[in-house]
């Protein structure tokens, strides 16, 4: 049992819903996960929304395993153990999770461009509209996106696909998987038996995915077509509807063979893109946010912490992202109450270390 | 503190880099490829898959690779031969496509 399966919260807020919270964080990675630490800390009801289906943004997606030797306090700690300790300590104060929904639009209640002091609305890609007084963008290096196959754009939903949500959906299929890493030679296992044949096209002779599983998916029934790669894909009109029919793999030496196949499946991995972001207002340079000593956006009550923020002197590290969110979520809290204190009292001066969450 | 591609890269251009990058900052020149320092997040993802082990963060190169570190910058912020303006950071090598230029230490290789 890995700890970031006992310790991940829920997504706990399903598509279209609404959220009402004081504060808004985007992105659920080591920087976000603290700054809903201290948001709830300062008694803020708070929401977290992530483009990926589980908290710890880059760390979780790309190096889980990785020893991480610069966190105060460790000496040496796993990635996965790192996340999963910032989800336990931001528990406490029970943050809304919205997960597998990208934060699409920013704008006041009435659908505006908003001004200083109004509420604002983030909604998502899957309709959750989340109102709140004020926004941490913690976006790191942006949101995930699989990356397209060359050529498929207008067969997708049609006989293409990036991610397969039900295996049952391709049984008694052709299926067609195109990458040479975990995700492929998984699916080709799973698929294995359940669809009515698999072939694997990877560009290499040689497989990133683990060795046994490529071993164990060698030995099974999958046609595994090694140094080729994905040329054309043709379709036609089954009953009425245009759908994909074959695959045109090309060898190394330039020869094309076409293979029948009802899906295709892309595992050609992620790539980070600050995606909608760009929209929102803020004043971004070379994809990062300019932020000022505050952590202040250009936009009133849109403040930001961790790697995707930009100033004279930035220093790009896990540590600094720490406490870019605690600087950008108590000026939050000014901005929300001005009457309220920039400073939060220290944790430890407070038996129970709930800091002004204790008055709600 | 960027990775970088070294000369065993020229020609060979394998391409599993390319897949590898998280956030697509390895562009392709004619017989070579390069990191763009500006976009790369020093996330390591390239350096194990290149099969030439032709990719090292930058503090770690070869003695002889050591002009790459300079070459793999030359080809984002010079303007290329036959080239007006510097690529500069398109974020996004998939965006541009192939370049199929080099830098003049590449092409002279």
């Amino acid at each position: 049992m890995t700890a970031t399966d006992t310790l991940q919260p829920d997504a706990a807020v399903g598509g279209g819903r609404d959220v009402d919270v004081d504060l808004l964080v985007v992105g659920a990675g080591p920087a976000g996960l603290y700054a809903a630490y201290y948001a709830g800390f300062r008694g803020l009801r708070t929401a977290i929304v992530d483009s990926l289906p589980e908290a710890g943004g880059q760390v979780t997606a790309l190096y889980p395993e990785k020893m991480v030797y610069d966190v105060a306090g460790f000496p040496g700690i796993k990635g996965r153990d790192l996340v999963a300790g910032l989800v336990e300590q931001a528990a406490r104060f029970d943050p809304v999770y919205v997960l597998g929904e990208r934060a699409e639009h920013l704008t006041n209640e009435a659908g505006h461009r908003p001004r200083a002091g109004e509420r604002l609305v983030v909604t998502t890609d899957k309709g959750t509209r989340i109102r709140t007084g004020a926004v941490v963008i913690t976006g790191g290096i942006g949101t995930f996106t699989p990356r397209p196959l060359p050529g498929g754009a207008e067969w997708e939903g049609r006989g293409l696909t990036y991610v397969v949500k039900e295996l049952a959906a391709h049984a008694d299929q052709d299926v067609v998987i195109v990458g040479g890493g975990d995700s492929a030679v998984d699916w080709a296992l799973a698929l294995d038996g359940i669809a009515s044949s698999v072939t694997l096209v990877h560009r290499r002779k040689h497989f990133r995915a683990h060795a046994a599983s490529v071993a164990d998916m060698e030995k099974g029934s999958t046609v595994v077509v090694t140094d080729a790669q994905v040329d054309s894909l043709d379709g036609g009109l089954v009953d009425g509807v245009e759908r994909l029919h074959t695959v045109n793999v090309k060898h190394k030496d330039g020869a094309v063979t076409p293979y029948k196949a009802h899906s295709v499946i892309a595992a050609l991995g992620f790539t980070a893109d600050i995606g909608p972001l760009e929209t929102w207002g803020i004043e971004i340079v070379d994809r990062k946010i300019m932020v000022d000593t505050a952590m202040r956006t250009s936009v009133p009550g849109v403040y930001s912490a961790g790697d995707i923020t930009e100033y004279p002197g930035k220093v790009r590290l896990i540590s600094v992202g720490f406490g870019e969110a605690a600087t950008a979520v108590n000026n939050a809290a000014t901005y929300l109450d001005p009457d309220q204190p920039l400073f939060p009292g220290h944790s430890s001066d407070d038996p129970a270390g709930i800091g002004a969450a204790a008055a709600h | 503190m960027p990775y970088v591609i070294g000369s065993e890269c020229i020609d060979t251009t394998d391409m599993s880099c390319v897949e590898e990058c998280p956030v697509d900052c390895i562009y392709e020149g004619d017989r070579k490829l390069y990191i763009n320092p500006k976009e790369c997040i020093d996330c390591g993802a390239c350096e194990p898959v290149c099969p030439v082990e032709a990719i090292a963060q930058d503090r770690r190169v070869t003695e002889e690779n050591e002009p790459h570190i300079a070459d793999n910058r030359r080809f984002f912020v010079e303007p290329l031969p036959g080239r007006d303006a510097p690529l500069g950071s398109p974020g996004g090598a998939s965006k541009v496509g192939k370049i199929g230029v080099d830098t003049e230490l590449v092409a002279d290789a």
